[in-house]
């Protein structure tokens, strides 16, 4: 035994798992609780009494239905999108790139602003459809739009670092056994990059779910029509911090059973390279 | 029959080629790492359009820069086997094997037997349900050889074929490409930088240097450096 | 013997870990510290516009992430350990209605002529989001209330030094619309008509609670319940905070909303205005009061003594609001 060692071989060997436990026990404490705190601060009873009321299945269904639309169209044709852009060299292709991350570090508020400064009925083409009686603002479709400016990037910036990431001599094989660009895409890039693809989607959906600051400036906040889940919490977090809560739990719930959801499929269809 | 006179202009030098196999050759070309011989394939088989040239197989014009001929990868009957064999990973050995007949259309009856047949011929039976990815080299490499072949091509390009595996697959891969070659009458480009390859399985050698054939002969005659600054 | 990590290794995660360990502690001590009070304190979601002093609804600069939206945790304050205050002795944190928002920079001003050396720093949001975060543990000196009944509750609830709350200021509901009148609205009967987009604020918001209140003695009293009806089935947002319904009317995205009249009189440029006759109109009245939190509480006081001054009293008019009689 080297007599210049500290540590026996032992003793490190304790010293480095207490160590990795501590920083796993932090991370996972520190994402965990808040989360927890939420379900301790209300008991079952209200949970579901509340769970009834016309505010909060309102905001649920119409949560759930304009995420979900966003997402597919986030993915119909953001996934189309991706792979155009990466697969070609275009001018101004670097502008592009930089949009796709904008709506990133913009503030939610400001993107509701631009948004609404846009398609309003006063608004720079907004103006223009409202000469046809079509008004965006202050309807599910605006709420649609604030979720897709805002979540939009975590998918396409997924995808497009899935496709540049994807050995091209897959693509390029199917391509001289005789398969089109499109039957290369759907038969082989497609599987190749599901797996990332979906989580793309998952986080894509989550945003899109949580949308706050962008729905509220664009959209405005009307029950059954615009009042999404977030919004719903915060308008009730005063007199009716149950409503609040039980929203809030709600989202908490949905979220986990997507993304369990998601690793149950992503393992059964076992796209992996 | 094949044959290609190719100028394309590359980021350190000018690509200037002119190439034929006769069916039933296996023209081998050799070069340092660079030299542009991976190139010259990825031009023939149509996923690269050269500057000017004249790429004609079987009597088929693929690419005339003269009158603006430019057949589709996906049309040309070149067979085409990349370095990493490139399997595709999520398909199994047989849906491998079949897919260049499916992207044919071709009727199922008939790309069932043909993938029995590439099956047994390549002895890779018993892992026709096996999903690629989790094949080992030399395994991908028959099957590639197989989904190539399966097509019926009038030209096989296999680009470093024999790099990435041992010893015995490299025997293997060389007498099954030879014996097939001949059997069905295609004309066959290898591209190595491995002086051994060119006398296993090469009819007539080419050296290419920067782009440029620098000597073409037969394995036998090959010099024992040819490339002007001494490589090879 | 082939080692799995060296002994220098072992040493640095060691001291990363006591690290860690040393700051979870101290993290723990000063738990009863005051929450950053620029910004509302441990809400997730909401990117609310939460003005420091500037007019400009500034928002927290990190994207609304999505899931799970956590109201505010319960920070239990265990008996008070030494806060840690991250403001200089002088600085007064004033949790402040929304509706202030415009007075704001002047009434700093004032303040800080009146008692030099001393800074008063506003965090505007509605009295009613204010309200919940104070509950769970947000830090602030002094308290301005748009809102008797929360003034109420939180003196029930002990947030407040006993004798401190006094009443501010009052405002009264006031139409607005924006200047050229998209809607062609020229008297309260005109806001009944189909088509028409209002907003105003969600009923939890003070401003929001006197709209509805003065709608329905207006329905009541001239009107009708029609009228009411139709109105509200005119409203095409609830917004969170009254700057909200201000801002959606001088963009010019809706054809009326109801306001204060300070914010009113505030946007004279930029609103046109309806009144509302004084008999149907329901006063808010404002209170101020020093928290029993404050670790400041003699420049808390002070700038309570300066709102309640002239000098302020005077800002406050000056801006649209009307004194207490």
């Amino acid at each position: 035994m080297n007599p210049t060692r500290i540590f026996s071989g032992k003793i490190r060997r304790i010293i480095t798992c207490i160590g990795a436990a501590i920083l796993i026990a932090s991370i996972t404490l520190y994402l965990a609780l808040p989360v927890a705190a939420l379900f301790l601060r209300t008991t079952p009873d209200l949970f579901f009494s509340t769970l009834s009321t016309p505010q909060v299945i309102n905001a649920l269904f119409l949560s759930l239905t304009t995420s979900v639309v966003s997402l597919a169209i986030v993915i119909l044709v953001g996934t189309p999108f991706a792979y155009v852009h990466c697969r070609n060299e275009y001018p101004g292709k670097v502008i592009v790139d930089t949009l796709i991350d904008l709506p990133l570090v913009l503030p939610p508020a400001v993107a509701g602003l631009a948004l609404l400064v846009l398609w309003g009925r006063v608004g720079l083409l907004g103006q223009y459809l409202s000469l046809f009686g079509i008004s965006i603002a202050f309807t599910t479709l605006a709420v649609i739009m604030a979720q897709i400016f805002v979540a939009s990037p975590f998918y396409l910036r997924q995808a497009k670092s899935l496709f540049e990431q994807l050995d091209p001599a897959y693509e390029q094989t199917a391509r001289t056994l005789g398969a089109s660009p499109l039957r290369t895409f759907a038969l082989i890039t497609l599987p190749l990059t599901a797996n990332g693809l979906i989580s793309g989607a998952v986080m894509t959906f989550g945003r899109a779910l949580g949308e706050f600051g962008a729905t509220i400036m664009f959209a405005g906040n009307l029950p059954g029509v615009t009042q999404t889940m977030p919004l719903a919490v915060y308008v009730g977090l005063e007199g009716n911090l149950s409503v609040g809560l039980t929203i809030s739990i709600l989202l908490v719930l949905i979220s986990f059973a997507i993304m369990i959801a998601v690793r149950l499929l992503a393992r059964g269809g076992t796209f992996r390279v | 029959m094949f044959d290609a006179a190719i100028h394309k202009k590359l980021r350190d030098f000018s690509l200037d080629l002119t190439i034929s196999a006769g069916p039933g050759e296996v023209v081998v070309l050799m070069g340092e790492n660079g030299a542009g011989k991976s190139s010259a394939l990825t031009i023939i088989s149509g996923l690269i359009t050269p500057d000017t040239g004249l790429i004609r197989l079987d009597g088929t014009v693929l690419f005339d820069s003269g009158t603006g001929m430019n057949v589709l990868a996906e049309n040309r009957r070149i067979g085409y086997v990349f370095q990493n064999s490139a399997v595709f990973p999520h398909l199994s050995v047989q849906d491998n094997i079949a897919f260049g007949l499916r992207a044919r259309h071709k009727n199922p009856v008939f790309i069932r037997e043909r993938v029995r047949h590439w099956l047994k011929t390549m002895n890779i039976e018993d892992l026709a349900e096996v999903r690629a990815g989790n094949l080992s080299g030399g395994q991908k490499q028959r099957v590639a050889l197989a989904r190539a072949l399966a097509t019926e091509p009038a030209l096989l390009m296999l680009d470093e074929p024999f790099t990435a595996l041992d010893a015995e697959n490299i025997r293997l891969v060389k007498d099954l490409t030879r014996a097939f070659v001949t059997e069905m009458a295609i004309s066959c480009l290898v591209v190595t930088h491995r002086v051994s390859d060119c006398r296993d399985v090469g009819d007539r050698v080419c050296v290419i240097c920067k782009g440029k054939k620098e000597w073409e002969g037969k394995p036998e005659n090959l010099p024992a450096c040819t490339c002007r600054n001494g490589d090879v | 013997m082939k080692q799995l990590i060296t002994t220098r290794q072992t040493l640095i995660i060691g001291i990363v870990c006591g690290l860690l360990l040393l700051t979870a502690f101290f993290a723990g001590c000063a738990s009863s510290a005051p929450a950053q009070p620029v910004t509302p304190a441990a809400t997730a979601a909401p990117a609310t516009p939460a003005a420091v002093v500037t007019a400009a609804p500034t928002v927290q600069p990190v994207a609304t992430t999505a899931v799970p939206v956590s109201t505010p945790a319960a920070v239990v304050t265990t008996s008070t350990p030494a806060p840690v205050y991250t403001y200089s002795e002088g600085n007064v944190i004033a949790y402040t209605a929304a509706s202030l928002k415009g007075a704001s920079p002047k009434l700093a001003e004032g303040f800080a002529k009146m008692y030099p050396g001393h800074k008063v720093v506003f965090n505007l949001d509605g009295t009613q989001a204010l309200k919940t975060q104070v509950q769970n543990g947000a830090y602030a000196d002094v308290f301005i209330s748009a809102s008797q009944k929360y003034t109420t509750e939180l003196t029930k609830g002990g947030s407040f030094v006993d004798g401190s709350v006094k009443p501010l200021t009052s405002n009264y509901v006031i139409v607005i619309l924006p200047a050229n009148n998209p809607g062609k609205i020229t008297s309260l009967q005109d806001l009944s008509k189909p088509g028409l987009k209002i907003a105003m604020a969600d009923y939890s918001v003070p401003v929001g609670t006197v709209t509805y209140s003065t709608l329905s003695n207006l329905a009541k009293s001239t009107y009708g319940q029609n009228w009411n009806t139709s109105v509200f089935s005119n409203v095409v947002t609830f917004e969170t905070s009254e700057p909200g319904v201000a801002t959606k009317v001088s963009l010019g995205e809706v054809d009326a909303g109801f306001v204060y009249e300070s914010t009113a009189a505030a946007g004279k440029n930029t609103y046109s205005t309806i009144n509302i006759p004084k008999n149907n109109n329901v006063l808010q009245t404002y209170q101020i009061a020093v928290m029993k939190q404050s670790t400041g509480k003699g420049a808390a006081t002070d700038f309570e003594n300066f709102m309640l001054s002239d000098a302020g009293q005077q800002i406050l008019k000056d801006y649209g609001f009307r004194p207490i009689s």
